[in-house]
């Protein structure tokens, strides 16, 4: 009885603000006017399309690449060496990713620079113009080409992340090795086996975690603001504007963008769906039509075979090699000085960027107890869910908590704000607080809920033969034993709350900057070493709470076996 | 007249199977004619089913092989399981739950024209009495149907040598009767060598030798 009132208050601490933001940010979308005004707008057609053109070009890149890395590594040692770099990846917050990429990227950055430093000694014959930068725009270009690379190195290592998750389960991964076996023993290649056998069965289970990509590729805000075109921009960034405008009617303009944003994203997840089911015979038939290859064919040349392991080497390489340059041109580059144009490297080093950062403490405590407080909240909160909440209340309240993954950002915050207005929270620290523990809480539960699920239920049972009560068992035995788990979660949840862009502004009411609100407010600017500090440190905190959580979720060690003599 | 063709012939001479430091098979030679099942029997963690996956080439990388598997005079050891031509039933009948029966016996034939493909897939099911069960959804056959589909399935790719571990195991005393009926008459239909692991004496076949693992 008591479980059940303490799972009912904790429904209704979610559920409440939850429903409200849904219902208010429903309410904004009924504006007749608004949608008038939005569809007459210049640069509404123009901002949608490139919306929908850079959100599914970057989806469509995203599984693509991580579907190749899976088929091409598994079943080999590169299969480890894929899982390896994943949690350093996804610990590069979105935003930093950015402005690490753009710093390699730009026609100034690193990748032409080097350029310049390999063609220079054969450029007599070439007459090339290689003491200033080539006149290209690769971020910012109206095509969302500098977007779409940056939103697809970004979602690649989430979606090789989800799929190893599904993998990985006891369930699965041995029933898949099995039958990938059986298939080589009916002459196929691993390669065509993975993509037969293991594809069609894992696909079906990654639905969340693409609509989660479908809907961020297509809404995204801080990253279009850093890398996507300005004129005109994306309709989330033109959406994300008009909120921020001080007349209400722009802001019911922004209201109504926000709304046909996420109608773009149910139909173009709708298109995807209906394809995918439109496409199920032709797959069908690709399943089943056979080796293609005789398989009495007895070995193939050892060149070839060496050459094939290479380009597999090399394309899983690819990834790591791309993230660790984008971490190193953050580090480098917050600390550059005067750098003209081609030199490599800076002409002068200086930490001027990193004392500014220190010198705006507020910033970094801002950032530090928001990203504390709102990821402690969403930890208990979901410890308490799952450890007393009945089974079918946890499957009934889940889409709720995790619908806000499937919305616009610009849109979530528009009922945000009118439940922070509703409460007297707007512009307060509470409010803010708020925002972020909801935001924070769908990341903690999926990251906990999977470990809470996989615990040996028969432990329970052991610890009450034992006459001890379910409270003595919890803290003693369960979540001991989830350590781990519960560590990552926290760690999980105060990157996500770092990382927050638009929910920081809007309902703080700009009275809070943390560091990725500094790091895009610079990046209008020429201050190139202030923005990488700041994004720098976006990353950092989030890699330093991971790497505390690993201390503090480490495996528990035992003394070594002492010899004991036999009593006789 | 027309001249007889060689009968399959596998071939194993092992002189060191080991994980670890553990040496788990030594000194082992066996020679299984076309058309016979050599038995293997011996107490769990003997190495029985990494004999077979050494045939098949299948070995989990933390096993040590050292010695030579031939199949028809051919070495096969060194060749990825895709080329090896060696079936493999076993104790699970792991169908593939993404594909209809049909197509997972489909999954197992050669690419080819559709019409032919269809119709050898429609005979190996008539073959072993499932000829309504095309369309089926795998999960919903029981287990000597799925077990039959596996074994239609495994036979369908044509292979030069057949590596059955516990295939019976699972089944009731009735279906492995039959189940065992119908391996065993393939095998020697086929001609093609055989290689079965089983804890049961009863699985042991009259057309075969028998080795016992310490």
């Amino acid at each position: 009885m008591i479980a059940r009132c303490l799972a009912l208050l904790l429904a209704a601490a979610v559920g409440l603000p939850l429903v409200w933001t849904f219902a208010a940010a429903a309410r904004a979308g009924l504006d007749a006017g608004a949608w008038t005004a939005l569809a007459r707008h210049p640069q509404t057609a123009g901002a949608l399309g490139l919306s929908l053109a850079t959100g599914f070009a970057s989806f469509v890149l995203a599984l693509a690449g991580s579907s190749m890395l899976m088929a091409l590594s598994y079943g080999s040692p590169l299969w480890a060496r894929l899982q390896r770099p994943l949690p350093a990846m996804l610990a590069l917050p979105h935003t930093a990713f950015a402005v690490g990429l753009l710093l390699l990227i730009a026609p100034s950055g690193w990748l032409v620079r080097a350029g310049v430093a390999v063609l220079s000694p054969f450029n007599h014959g070439l007459g090339l113009a290689l003491d200033a930068p080539p006149p290209w725009q690769t971020s910012q270009d109206p095509w969302g080409l500098g977007l779409i690379a940056v939103l697809t190195l970004k979602e690649i290592p989430f979606l090789l992340w989800a799929a190893l998750a599904q993998l990985q389960r006891p369930d699965l991964a041995q029933r898949l090795a099995a039958e990938i076996q059986l298939a080589q023993t009916l002459g196929y290649r691993t390669r065509a086996a993975w993509w037969r056998i293991v594809w069609p069965q894992l696909l079906p289970r990654l639905q969340a975690p693409l609509m989660a990509v479908l809907a961020y590729s297509l809404t995204a805000v801080d990253i279009a603001l850093l890398a996507g075109p300005s004129a005109p921009p994306t309709l989330s960034v033109l959406a994300w504007q008009w909120l921020q405008d001080p007349d209400p009617a722009r802001n019911a303009l922004g209201a109504a963008a926000a709304w046909l944003l996420a109608a773009g994203v149910g139909v173009v997840a709708l298109t995807g769906w209906l394809a995918q089911g439109g496409g199920r015979p032709w797959a069908r038939a690709r399943w089943s039509r056979g080796v293609s290859q005789p398989a009495a064919e007895w070995g193939v040349a050892s060149s070839a075979r060496s050459v094939r392991a290479l380009a597999r080497g090399a394309a899983t390489s690819a990834l790591p090699v791309a993230y660790t340059a984008v971490a190193c041109a953050l580090v480098l580059g917050s600390v550059m000085g005067v750098w003209p144009f081609p030199a490599l490297w800076p002409q002068l080093w200086s930490w001027e960027a990193w004392h500014s950062v220190a010198g705006s403490s507020t910033v970094v405590w801002t950032t530090l107890i928001l990203g504390f407080t709102s990821s402690a909240a969403a930890l208990l909160w979901s410890v308490a869910w799952l450890e007393w909440a009945p089974a079918r209340w946890q499957h009934r309240l889940q889409p709720l908590v995790f619908f806000p993954l499937m919305l616009p950002g610009v849109l979530w915050v528009v009922g945000m704000h009118a439940l922070s207005l509703a409460w007297g929270l707007d512009g307060q620290a509470s409010g803010l607080w708020l925002a972020h523990s909801l935001c924070v809480l769908p990341y903690v539960l999926l990251s906990l809920e999977g470990p809470y699920g996989r615990f040996d239920p028969r432990l329970q049972t052991v610890a009450a033969s034992l006459g001890r009560s379910r409270w003595a068992f919890v803290v003693h035995v369960k979540w001991p034993l989830l350590r781990a788990a519960l560590a990552a979660s926290f760690a999980v949840g105060f990157a996500v709350s770092v990382a927050q862009y638009v929910p920081t502004l809007y309902i703080g009411g700009g009275r809070f900057s943390t560091a990725t609100t500094e790091a895009v407010a610079l990046s209008a600017g020429g201050q190139r070493s202030l923005m990488a500090a700041y994004a720098a440190l976006q990353w950092l905190l989030p890699v330093l709470v991971f790497g505390l959580a690993a201390w503090g979720g480490r495996t528990r060690r035992f003394p070594p076996r002492t010899q004991t003599r036999s009593l006789q | 007249m027309a001249l007889l063709a060689p009968r399959p012939l596998l071939q194993i001479r092992l002189r060191q199977l080991q994980v670890g430091g553990r040496v788990l098979l030594h000194d082992l030679a066996l020679e299984v004619p076309g058309g016979s099942i050599h038995s293997v029997m011996g107490p769990s963690g003997s190495g029985k089913s990494s004999l077979l996956a050494a045939v098949c080439g299948t070995l989990d990388p933390s096993l040590h092989l050292d010695g030579t598997v031939d199949l028809n005079g051919r070495p096969i050891d060194a060749l990825p399981t895709h080329q090896r031509r060696v079936g493999l039933l076993l104790q699970e009948d792991l169908l593939f739950a993404h594909m209809t029966v049909l197509e997972n016996l489909l999954f197992a034939l050669p690419a080819g024209t559709q019409a032919t493909r269809i119709r050898q897939a429609r005979d190996a099911l008539a073959e072993v009495e499932l000829q309504d069960f095309d369309q089926a959804n795998p999960a919903t056959l029981s287990g000597g149907q799925r077990a039959r589909v596996a074994l239609a399935r495994a036979l369908l790719a044509q292979p030069l040598a057949l590596m059955l571990d516990e295939p019976f195991s699972k089944l009731d005393a009735p279906l492995r009767e039959r189940m065992r009926e119908l391996v065993f008459g393939a095998v020697a239909h086929r001609g093609i060598p055989a290689l079965l692991v089983t804890h049961d004496p009863a699985d042991v076949a009259d057309m075969g030798r028998l080795t016992v693992l310490p």
